[in-house]
């Protein structure tokens, strides 16, 4: 039974600490028991097979199983960017040992925090140093140490955990620490054996590379999507909304560029780890970019350049490729509808067609619209989309989404982050997920993908770490430094 | 009323049933006149989250806009395109300045070396349908590789 | 160490080892790097992942991406499509105007769309109707010839056709199993899924385009990046699986699901929700984070008078970045925004909404009679960061990625001249870097290569089946 206590709210900010998951559990209503999914199982004659998955595959066992990448030495150095940050999260997940190594003053990302306000970061509970969330929350399973590499000490020190390690993952300007003597080709001499990658947005070379202000400002995302033709292809039609307004390039949301680096940076680590185990004992450099990464992604675009000089231009929620394959407004959101093949697209319909008797005429009868690549001319994206909308309008996201179910059609609201963490299916299984934190109290984190496993799932041991807090336990199990060393290069200005 | 206008203006005896596809983004909140793409007579609508508030009135004045698509379900769907002056609304937001919305059958990249990018093509020669690795054209398609041949002769194949 | 402890080599000193390496260490950083990553040259170098072997039996971007990394990185992937249909990505192409041809041996006159390129290069295509039982043999014979297997079926479908990870780990314990898809085991298993599902199911949409107050609504990133970015997360979890493997010998199997890998990259979203209960919410060109460091609308285009539409209206855009103290007080200078400075000297006030809402209005008000190359030639030669937002042409004829070798043409072996953007461009290693070979092969190509050369059956097996639409 939950403590009664009277509480007095006068603003917005009084309700903040009310929101936390100590007060306001998470998720605010339980998932649905096993018995009520079991059902769902036996429903297509899958009961056996998801039983199996439930016993084998369940993110609550994870524990209990053994970790992929055990005993893998891993280095995270790098700034602001989320690159470095999502790449050492990865092997962490997977049971690296990532030592994140910090100036003495800390990762300016930690800073950050929406629209500057500081009551949205999370407060050591020792010290009361506030963190902001992009970086707690991407600090999982890994160590912060601090040092600083352009004092001389520094330097010698950070040469000998480069000597330990496995992986060093480098987020910092083109050449930065090549010029400190700390770059791929001095580290190679001291760890041959050194996987060394390199994080940045257009790359460390090259006549487009990052640049950094007269100032010293960085590159940071979206400038990885600007150079890509991400932005300029994102974003919906001047001819759909005014432009200033909505029909303009559009950015992602969120750094999405970096986190796509990152992965891939994580990849070819990966690779480059089996290829020295297996074959050569030997390590190598390599160099990933958000502004590239992200281009590998890009579909054909620029292939269709090459075929016949296309510059894709932007279709808002459409996609020009397929339908239907978009979202639309409805009644109190947005609704995404998917099916392409012959099957699909007429089960959608016979949807629809329950409730709006002229979608058939409409759009079953048009001869245009029978094949299935002649569906995605942006005429029939125009006509079957309006008609489409036409139904939606009268319903909420969710009588879409169960009418459209039943047809065994694609289909999904648009969600918002509430929303995402209540929905049944993300809190069974779990997505979001609580984890206490020593230092941050309980923190709602998005699980890690790859931890629903048979034998090595990956997993978060812990989130978010206050600045340097693993020096003495680091410093001496990597280099033999007593605490009365580290004390002493601390007061230094060293570590 | 709703958010496509099924014309049933009468012209010269016969209705004009014609339907005019009002776009959701675009219209989902908007006040305005609008013309049937086929009789151009122009209409007063008023949507609020995709209904229609008010309207579609006859009204007799210009046009704010135009439908991106009309078409006609009663007379084997003829349709009207975007971009087609006084009917309906230009769409400007394109890959080109010549729309297809069929495939484009390509002979040559962008930097004019032979793509397969036309039909229809010769059978491979393989057992159940096995393709090699490699594309015979001058003796699969002699003739377009002729025309490559004059391209070279022309300057007209870079590197990029 | 040399026979005579006294003799001092070159080679037992610490530093370069030789005259080569001396040099090496001595060219300036972008000289060094140009040389060892040495783009163009791919192959005189070796495959990472030589030797492992992967089916795909897979469709559409997520679950072939998958396996697309490990084929770019050296893997011998077979994929496996229905027979004369293919891969349903086949049939997609950008308002319907490109593809290449034929599609199948049996099918000239269908093209498989561009829709389909990029996902799925290097690999051998075979097809196979698996709902019979009298393919089960040969797809038995190739689960213990491989190292694994990633497949995208609903679930239960291969455990139907007895070819789940229950049935395969019997076969081969080493074999790696994945199943991509939306959702997984739970209430929604069956739920099916596409990118723009994960897009809009897992909260990514909600914060991306323009706010309701600017007239926005929630946009779609423009290509199926959750499949792409999903998929990539697979080839990690992947890796990760085969690096345990090498020291335990035991496979596992990987259910991943794509809608949860597009929460996973929401930053500050679920802490923020969990925490304060306060709603993510979209913030279009601008950055929930930093200020000045957005995208702004120019008053003229780069290329008013040509006729591609993209050049000619959208040449227009520039994001500026001005965040740190200097840089935003030189901004505010050299765009005549004194007061603004005055006002916003500290980034905590300045990265306010309002406040953003009032500086980039002003960064587009002196914009407005600019063109985008004037724009970025103003605020660069002040020394301040700033970039046009570039479309599929200049990106193409970017010397940039010309030279890192990320965008090129490749002479594919049965459809010409393709230009690629894709496999170079996910990562220089200088040692073992990727490589593309082809983009894709027509559907059933090497069936014969695989039932025959690879499972030993006869041609004339092979021609059987395949005229019985079996293969």
């Amino acid at each position: 039974m939950a403590e009664i206590r009277d509480v007095e709210i006068n603003s917005r900010e009084d309700t903040l600490p009310l929101m936390s998951p100590e007060v306001r559990p998470w998720p605010v209503t339980p998932p649905p028991p096993r018995e009520e999914v079991s059902k769902v199982y036996a429903k297509r004659n899958a009961a056996k097979f998801g039983e199996w998955c439930e016993d084998n595959l369940r993110f609550e066992y994870s524990f209990g199983k053994p970790e992929a990448l055990q005993g893998l030495k891993v280095l995270n150095m790098g700034l602001y960017r989320m690159g470095n940050k999502f790449c050492s999260s990865l092997l962490a997940e997977a049971g690296a040992e990532v030592l994140n190594i910090e100036p003495p003053e800390g990762d300016p990302l930690r800073k950050l925090t929406p629209f500057g306000r500081e009551e949205l970061m999370l407060e050591d509970r020792e010290t009361g140093e506030k963190c902001g969330m992009d970086f707690i929350h991407e600090m999982r399973n890994k160590f912060s140490i601090t040092l600083n590499i352009e004092t001389d000490e520094g330097k010698e020190i950070y040469k000998k955990l480069a000597a330990h390690a496995d992986v060093l993952i480098e987020e910092y300007p083109p050449g930065y620490m090549d010029e400190l003597g700390l770059g791929y080709r001095q580290l190679a001499e001291i760890n041959p054996k050194l996987v060394y990658c390199w994080i940045g947005v257009r790359g460390s070379w090259g006549p487009y590379k990052d640049k950094v202000s007269k100032f010293g400002q960085w590159t940071l995302e979206p400038f990885g999507g600007c150079a890509n033709s991400f932005v300029h292809n994102t974003g919906f039609p001047q001819d759909q909304l005014p432009r200033g307004k909505g029909g303009d390039p559009t950015r992602s949301g969120v750094w999405f560029a970096d986190y796509v680096a990152g992965e891939q940076g994580a990849c070819s680590i990966m690779a480059a780890i089996y290829w020295r185990n297996k074959f050569s004992g030997e390590g190598q450099f390599i160099e990933v970019t958000g502004s590239e990464t992200q281009m590998d992604i890009l579909d054909f675009d620029i292939g269709w350049y090459g075929f016949n000089k296309s510059i894709k231009a932007r279709t808002g929620g459409w996609d020009p490729n397929l339908n239907q394959y978009e979202w639309n407004p409805c009644k109190d959101g947005y609704m995404m509808i998917g099916g392409q093949t012959d099957r699909l697209w007429y089960r959608i319909g016979q949807c629809i067609e329950r409730d709006d008797i002229q979608f058939g005429r409409l759009i079953h009868e048009d001869p245009f619209l029978k094949e299935m690549g002649a569906r995605n001319a942006l005429q029939a994206l125009i006509k079957t989309y309006t008609v489409t909308t036409r139904w939606l309008r009268d319903m909420n996201r969710i009588e879409a989404e169960q009418k459209l179910l039943e047809y065994e059609i694609a289909a999904g609201p648009v969600l918002f982050i509430d929303e995402v963490s209540e929905f049944p299916h993300f809190k069974y299984r779990p997505w979001v997920c609580t984890i206490d934190s020593d230092q941050y109290g309980t923190v709602l984190y998005s699980t890690s993908p790859n931890s629903f496993q048979y034998r090595t799932p990956h997993r978060v041991k812990w989130i978010g770490r206050p600045l340097g807090k693993d020096n003495f336990l680091k410093y001496l199990n990597w280099l033999g430094m007593g605490q009365n060393v580290v004390r002493e290069l601390k007061s230094k200005g060293v570590i | 009323m709703c958010d496509i206008i099924w014309c049933k203006k009468e012209i010269d005896g016969k209705k004009c049933n014609t339907v005019n596809y009002l776009d959701p983004y675009c219209f989902w909140n908007w006040e305005g006149k609008v013309n049937c793409a086929e009789c151009k007579t122009v209409y007063y609508i008023h949507m609020i989250q995709g209904f229609m508030y008010r309207g579609p009135e006859e009204v007799d004045e210009k046009p704010d806009t135009s439908p991106l698509y009309a078409d006609k379900p009663l007379e084997g769907y003829t349709n009207y395109l975007p971009g087609i002056e006084g009917r309906t609304r230009p769409y400007e937001c394109l890959p080109r300045d010549i729309y297809l919305g069929v495939a484009d059958m390509v002979k040559f990249s962008a930097r004019g070396r032979p793509v397969r990018g036309w039909r229809p093509q010769p059978p491979s020669a393989g057992i159940a349908g096995s393709f090699g690795f490699e594309w015979d054209i001058q003796k699969l398609t002699p003739e377009v590789w002729e025309e490559y041949q004059q391209k070279i002769a022309k300057g007209e194949v870079g590197e990029w | 160490m040399a026979k005579d402890m006294r003799e001092t080599r070159i080679e037992d000193l610490p530093g370069p080892k030789s005259k080569e390496e001396l040099e090496e260490m001595k060219m300036p950083y972008e000289e060094y790097c140009r040389a060892t990553f040495d783009p163009g040259n791919e192959h005189e170098k070796p495959e990472p992942l030589r030797g492992v072997r992967w089916m795909s039996t897979t469709m559409y971007i997520f679950t072939p991406h998958s396996v697309s990394n490990l084929a770019e990185l050296g893997a011998e992937v077979v994929k496996v499509e229905m027979p004369r249909m293919g891969d349903p990505m086949r049939h997609t192409s950008p308002f319907n105007e490109a593809y290449l041809y034929p599609l199948h041996d049996t099918r000239p006159m269908t093209g498989t769309g561009l829709g389909f390129l990029n996902a799925n290069p290097n690999e051998y295509y075979i097809t196979m109707d698996y709902h019979l039982d009298e393919m089960k043999e040969a797809f038995y014979r190739m689960v213990k010839m491989f190292d694994g297997l990633t497949e995208c079926y609903r679930p239960g479908t291969f455990d139907k056709w007895k070819q789940s990870y229950l049935y395969l780990q019997e076969l081969n314990p080493r074999f790696i199993y994945v199943w991509g898809g939306g959702f997984g085991y739970g209430p929604k298993v069956f739920g099916g899924s596409y990118d723009i599902l994960g897009q809009a199911h897992a909260g990514l949409a909600s914060v991306t385009g323009m706010h309701d107050f600017m007239g926005g609504h929630c946009a779609k990133h423009s290509n199926w990046c959750i499949d792409w970015y999903s998929g990539t997360q697979i080839s990690f979890g992947i890796l990760a699986a085969i690096h345990w493997r090498e020291t335990t010998g035991l496979g596992t199997m990987i259910e991943f699901s794509q809608v949860q890998a597009a929460t996973r990259c929401l930053g500050y979203a679920a802490p923020m929700y969990g925490r304060f209960g306060i709603v993510r919410q979209r913030w279009g060109n601008w950055d929930t984070q930093l200020c000045a460091h957005g995208i702004i609308l120019c008053g003229k285009s780069d290329f008013p008078d040509v006729s591609n539409p993209q050049d000619k209206h959208d040449a227009r855009y520039v994001m500026v970045s001005a965040f740190q103290d200097e840089d935003f007080k030189e901004l505010c200078a050299i765009t005549g925004m004194k007061d603004l400075y005055g006002k916003y000297k500290v980034h905590k006030d300045r990265v306010d909404g309002e406040s953003q809402v009032e500086i980039y209005a002003a960064l587009e008000k002196w914009a407005e009679d600019k063109s985008r190359s004037e724009v970025v030639k103003v605020l660069q030669d002040a020394g301040l960061l700033a970039e046009p937002v570039m479309n599929d042409r200049e990106v193409y004829e970017s010397e940039h990625f010309r030279q890192r070798g990320t965008i090129r043409y490749l002479d594919d072996p049965i459809f010409g001249d393709v230009l690629t953007q894709s496999g170079y461009s996910s990562g220089l290693m200088a040692k073992t870097p990727r490589r593309q070979n082809w983009i894709w092969r027509p559907v059933g190509a090497d069936n014969v290569k695989i039932y025959h050369e690879l499972l030993g059956y006869p041609t004339s097996t092979v021609q059987e089946w395949y005229d019985k639409s079996w293969i």
